[in-house]
């Protein structure tokens, strides 16, 4: 169970509605299973260059390779790392933990995506070097754009399992 | 010597190895040394200008450099460098 305050969660949602068709990104901060605070983080995507976009790889480079650098940003995210370090000063300061990430799907379900998963094993490689949790990954769909969904899940060893949200009032 | 964190997308440049033991007294050194020992690997962590590519964040043991002296960051014998890419994912 995952418990998330209803602004938050609204705040996410008109975060995706923002920038869609772009995806939008960003860090929870909380306690155990409590969110506290979202922070919006900017998604650079489409400021990498050729060689940058390496930092993906399989299936999803080859398929940013194919597509302008706007339109890149429609299919993935990069969190801006400057901004996501800030973030994690100020949520330390608060006295609170890095608790999660989330993301839009502009055009898909709330579920985790291949490159989610790579991505997420490569962050629990050296998540516990730097003494953080165990990250919620959560995910805005705005497949149906009159009825956006949000989902929560742990990524274990690749695989990912949903973990239900309680909204708070 | 100080040992460094290498990330899985920068592994092929260290024969697959997670993590190098690299010699230097400040950040900036290690990267200059590192990009020594294993080719290619600085202009993959350094921008045209010389500074830390935007989505990747290094740290001296838990703290970020951005937090200490950046790449002038003094290191000494038992110190970890991590060279970590922020989050990213897509649809």
């Amino acid at each position: 169970m995952l418990a998330i305050p209803s602004s938050i969660i609204t705040n996410m949602i008109a975060h995706a509605r923002e920038l869609a068709p772009h995806e939008c990104c960003g860090i929870l901060s909380g306690t155990e299973h409590t969110i506290a605070d979202a922070y919006r983080i900017t998604n650079i995507l489409a400021a990498l260059s050729e060689q940058d976009l390496t930092r993906f790889d399989g299936a999803k480079l080859t398929d940013l390779q194919r597509l302008s650098p706007e339109e890149r940003a429609d299919i993935a995210f990069q969190m801006d790392a400057r901004e996501m370090a800030m973030a994690q000063r100020d949520i330390r300061s608060k006295g609170l933990d890095l608790l999660g990430f989330y993301h839009s799907h502009t055009f898909s379900p709330a579920r985790p995506s291949q490159t989610d998963i790579t991505i997420a094993m490569e962050f629990e490689s050296y998540r516990a070097k730097l003494h953080l949790p165990e990250p919620f990954h959560l995910i805005v769909s705005l497949e149906h754009s009159d009825q956006p969904s949000i989902r929560a899940y742990r990524i274990r060893e690749s695989q990912p399992t949903e973990v239900p949200i309680h909204t708070l009032p | 010597m100080i040992k460094v964190r290498i990330p899985t997308p920068l592994r092929p440049m260290t024969e697959g190895k997670s993590e190098v033991e690299i010699a230097g007294n400040t950040v900036s050194e290690i990267i200059d040394n590192l990009g020594s020992a294993h080719p290619g690997i600085k202009e993959r962590v350094y921008d045209e200008k010389g500074e830390v590519r935007r989505f990747i964040n290094i740290y001296v043991n838990e703290e970020d450099i951005r937090f200490l002296t950046g790449k002038d960051t003094p290191l000494k014998d038992g110190d970890e460098v991590s060279i970590i890419p922020a989050i990213a994912g897509g649809a």
